[in-house]
């Protein structure tokens, strides 16, 4: 017997594919891979609110970078049905529409086949992870380990260098509106998840490329 | 699913062909499976000799530029920007690259599978023909430009029946004559004319007694063939009478009539029961009725205005002129040719109202019907370039008559200008929302109290006088007596050069609509509301460069050049210092009316509002290019009228 299961700590067996996706962590992206060849997941979410404690996932956007090009056959829009009294709230504001909606746990199931020995990217990343962490952890996903990149630290990183102090940075310039304005990128579909990750992947495009003239050409350098 | 990324790049790809052409199921399923890539300045997209890579390219933002080796230099040969589709040739032909792909700029670019595309080239007939017209001609990119559309329009033949030429624009458009007017052929000439004179027609059907065409009289046969003759008016028709006539079935196509009629040279084709010589007439149709039906002949079109006296048959012809308008438009002839004809056509319309109304009312004010009077064009009509049939703006000065008269002359002038105005209403064109037409009591006023008005807005020139002015400084003569518009212009002048400072304050006028800055995503649109989104083309564009030429020239005391355009060409002719600005001005306000018209004939509108989205790449660059001078001009006008130290 599982000391765990000893203790009453167990809880359902994982499903297959929370399995599978954990399996592919174990073997590492090598550190000394050019970025170039890596692969990317860039996503992003829309929540009922900032608190990853009570707000909810409305709906996930994704899109695939893999040597530098954005695969547009990769794209992924979802939304998940909200809540009977969130319901209400977006029928008042007219935003009820034809929609893609799917379970929680094909919504997971998706994001983790495609996180699989993938770079995850995102604007502001930590919260979309928690906020996609909250909707799996009923489904018996706990934590979402996958490299991850945040193109707000990338950018502050490009302008700043490596090492700077983090009370320095004005966080509003760095904010996605401003550096889709600053690496002109046309801001289509602001505040739809889908449209945003599609931005921070266009994003994520020309920011490795300044990253490479700047020297950082490996996954290692990338990351560290 | 389509999603929102792949929304993005069919909205993309739609506006350019060879995608344009593609249903919305097709473009969608080539969107899915293309990929966006970045490449930084300098960076080769392919070199010259690879194989041919699994994709082609178009670009979504950026310039590519295609260079070979010449001599060990490299030498740009295309350069390619948004729109443009680029490293078919290699693709399609299975064989490596001739030559370098490399990006000028930052470029995000869009690669599209070979695979979902060569489907497509199968299914697909025009996407093919328009690659293979452009490779048969030996280019290597496929350009997004008007001169590659029109190629392969061309090759298309148009889809629908709204041919470039208008040649052949259907059977259901030929107005035959009708009833036919004929005469037994036993008849004396003098008999003939006399029907001719009172059907109002210029020949006339000589048929036997089973009502067969023998042979056709007309005014030419008259004149050559009776009077040059000296022959007696009693001269039988028969020995007078153009003959044999040719003869058509009344069933034959349009486009088989008018080939007919342009081998054999005729004026008249004239058609019988069975369309041999030995049936029963039944119709008859002229070159002339041909050349309305085609519409794109602004003489006869104008001939005809001036010669009919029905209100349907007018409108009809009004319309007609929309058809001509547009294929000038589309073939891009010069805009002040065009706003010239459609000003003509216009004006002509006008006239013959006001003809008919003088007709209509004449009897009852026997005392006042030769009163001197004219009929002024504002606004854009006024300027000489209202292209489509957007608001009427116009007013009826008439001469001052003594006391007792007064009222008669003003019921009089009324009742012409109501019906004027219902006649123009009849062919199509809209009301003024501000009432400013002659059909308004307050704008159909004899010239004493016309220069009061002029006077008011001069001396007090508060906002409400100033928006008149802005209409009202634009009229001209298009009816009457030109001497009571002459008068009124020298008055204006007058009065401008007793206060001064009216021109100021019309320049910081001519300021109230900033120039459309930022450009291309961010033209400025409206916020809110019906056009939310959309770009106020004559607000933001046109008026600001009207109201700056318009006091530009009132500043030069320049008379008689109303269109905007030309009075940029005059203002380049008296400042040769600004010349060149003054030039680009014109020239950009071209471009908007045309921008304008294309689009109000497209979306059946005024034109106004426009769609930044809905231009195509051209349209997009040629207008931001057209924004630049509005800017400077309002500088200028700034500097010159103090404007800066001038408060409001």
């Amino acid at each position: 017997m599982d000391w765990r299961t000893f203790f009453g700590f167990a809880t359902l067996p994982k499903p297959e594919y929370i399995r599978a996706y954990e399996k592919t962590l174990e073997r590492r992206i090598a550190s000394r891979k050019p970025v170039s060849e890596l692969e990317f997941l860039v996503l992003d979410t829309e929540t009922t609110g900032l608190d990853t404690k009570r707000d909810h996932v409305l709906s996930y956007g994704a899109v695939q970078v893999s040597h530098n090009r954005i695969k547009i056959s990769s794209a992924k829009e979802y939304y998940l049905r909200p809540k009977k009294r969130n319901r209400e709230a977006i029928k008042v504001h007219g935003l009820v529409r034809e929609r893609p909606f799917v379970s929680r746990e094909a919504l997971i199931r998706s994001f983790l086949e495609d996180a699989r020995h993938r770079v995850l990217v995102g604007h502001h990343l930590g919260f979309d992870l928690a906020m996609m962490e909250r909707v799996g952890r009923s489904l018996g996903l706990r934590k979402i380990k996958s490299p991850a990149l945040d193109t707000f630290d990338l950018a502050v990183r490009l302008d700043m260098g490596k090492y700077y102090d983090p009370r320095s940075i004005v966080s509003s310039e760095y904010s996605l509106d401003k550096l889709c304005e600053r690496y002109n990128i046309v801001p289509d579909d602001r505040h739809t998840a889908a449209g945003d990750a599609f931005l921070a992947a266009q994003l994520l495009v020309k920011l490795l490329k300044q990253a490479e003239k700047k020297g950082i050409k490996t996954f290692g350098e990338l990351m560290g | 699913m389509a999603n929102v990324v792949v929304n993005r790049v069919i909205d993309f790809l739609k506006k350019y062909p060879p995608f344009s052409f593609l249903s919305d199921e097709l473009l969608a399923q080539v969107a899915k499976e293309v990929d966006l890539v970045y490449f930084e300045e300098g960076e080769f997209l392919f070199q010259k000799g690879e194989p041919a890579k699994s994709f082609f390219f178009v670009v979504r933002e950026g310039a590519i530029k295609l260079t070979d080796h010449v001599s060990g230099k490299e030498e740009t040969v295309e350069i390619c920007d948004e729109g443009d589709v680029f490293g078919v040739l290699a693709l399609l032909g299975k064989r490596p690259y001739i030559l370098n792909a490399r990006a000028d700029e930052p470029s995000l670019v869009i690669a599209v599978p070979v695979a979902t595309f060569e489907k497509i080239l199968n299914e697909n007939n025009r996407v093919s023909l328009y690659f293979a017209s452009g490779f048969a001609s030996g280019q290597l990119v496929v350009r997004s430009g008007l001169s590659q559309t029109q190629k392969v329009r061309a090759l298309f033949g148009r889809s629908d029946s709204e041919n470039g030429l208008m040649l052949f624009s259907g059977q259901t458009a030929i107005q035959y004559s009708h009833p036919v007017i004929y005469c037994p052929i036993g008849e004396s000439t003098a008999e003939a004319v006399a029907r001719m004179n009172r059907h109002k027609v210029g020949s006339i059907i000589v048929v036997d007694e089973n009502k067969h065409p023998k042979g056709i009289i007309t005014d030419k046969d008259l004149r050559n063939r009776l009077i040059g003759q000296n022959l007696p008016y009693d001269t039988p028709v028969a020995s007078i009478m153009s003959q044999p006539v040719v003869t058509a079935s009344k069933d034959l196509e349009f486009s088989k009539i008018y080939l007919n009629m342009v081998k054999h040279r005729l004026h008249h084709l004239v058609f019988t029961e069975d369309g041999s010589a030995d049936s029963p007439l039944v119709g008859i149709i002229s070159d002339h009725d041909i050349l309305l039906s085609q519409g794109n002949s602004p003489a006869v079109l104008i001939k005809a205005l001036q010669e009919s006296r029905d209100i349907h048959e007018m409108a009809k012809y009004r319309n007609q002129a929309e058809g001509m308008l547009r294929y000038y438009l589309e073939n891009e002839l010069a805009i002040d040719f065009i706003a010239g004809i459609v000003t003509e056509i216009n004006d002509t319309l006008i006239r013959q109202a006001i003809a008919m109304a003088i007709a209509r009312h004449e009897a009852d004010f026997p005392e006042v019907r030769h009163i001197a009077f004219c009929f002024l064009a504002l606004g854009s009509e006024g300027r000489g370039e209202q292209l489509l049939r957007t608001d009427l703006d116009n007013a009826i000065v008439y001469e001052d008559v003594p006391e007792g008269l007064k009222e008669k002359a003003q019921n009089f002038m009324h009742l012409i200008a109501r019906d004027v105005m219902d006649i123009l209403f009849a062919c199509d064109f809209h009301s003024c929302p501000a009432e400013m037409m002659a059909n308004n009591p307050r704008w159909c006023q004899p010239l004493s109290q016309w220069k009061k008005y002029f006077s008011r807005w001069i001396r007090e020139p508060d906002p409400q006088s100033l928006m008149m002015a802005t209409i009202f400084f634009d009229f001209r003569a298009v009816s009457g007596k030109q001497g009571l518009a002459d008068e009124l212009t020298q008055h204006v002048y007058e009065e401008i050069n007793q206060g001064k400072v009216f021109l100021n304050f019309f320049a910081k006028n001519a300021l109230l609509n900033p120039p459309p800055l930022g450009f291309f995503r961010n033209f400025m649109v409206e916020k809110s509301g019906k056009h939310a989104e959309k770009f106020d083309i004559k607000l933001r564009a046109m008026m600001p460069l009207a109201d700056a030429a318009r006091v530009l020239i009132l500043s030069h005391q320049v008379v008689g050049i109303n269109n905007t355009f030309k009075r940029y060409e005059k203002l380049a002719e008296l400042e040769p210092a600004q010349a060149a600005l003054f030039k680009d001005a014109g020239k950009a306000y071209e471009i908007f009316m045309r921008i304008r018209a294309l689009e109000g004939l497209s979306t059946n509108s005024s034109g106004r509002f426009i769609n930044p989205d809905s231009l195509g790449k051209l349209q997009r660059q040629l207008l931001k290019n057209a924004f630049f001078p509005i800017e400077e001009i309002q500088k200028i006008l700034k500097v010159r009228f103090q404007l800066d130290y001038f408060g409001s």
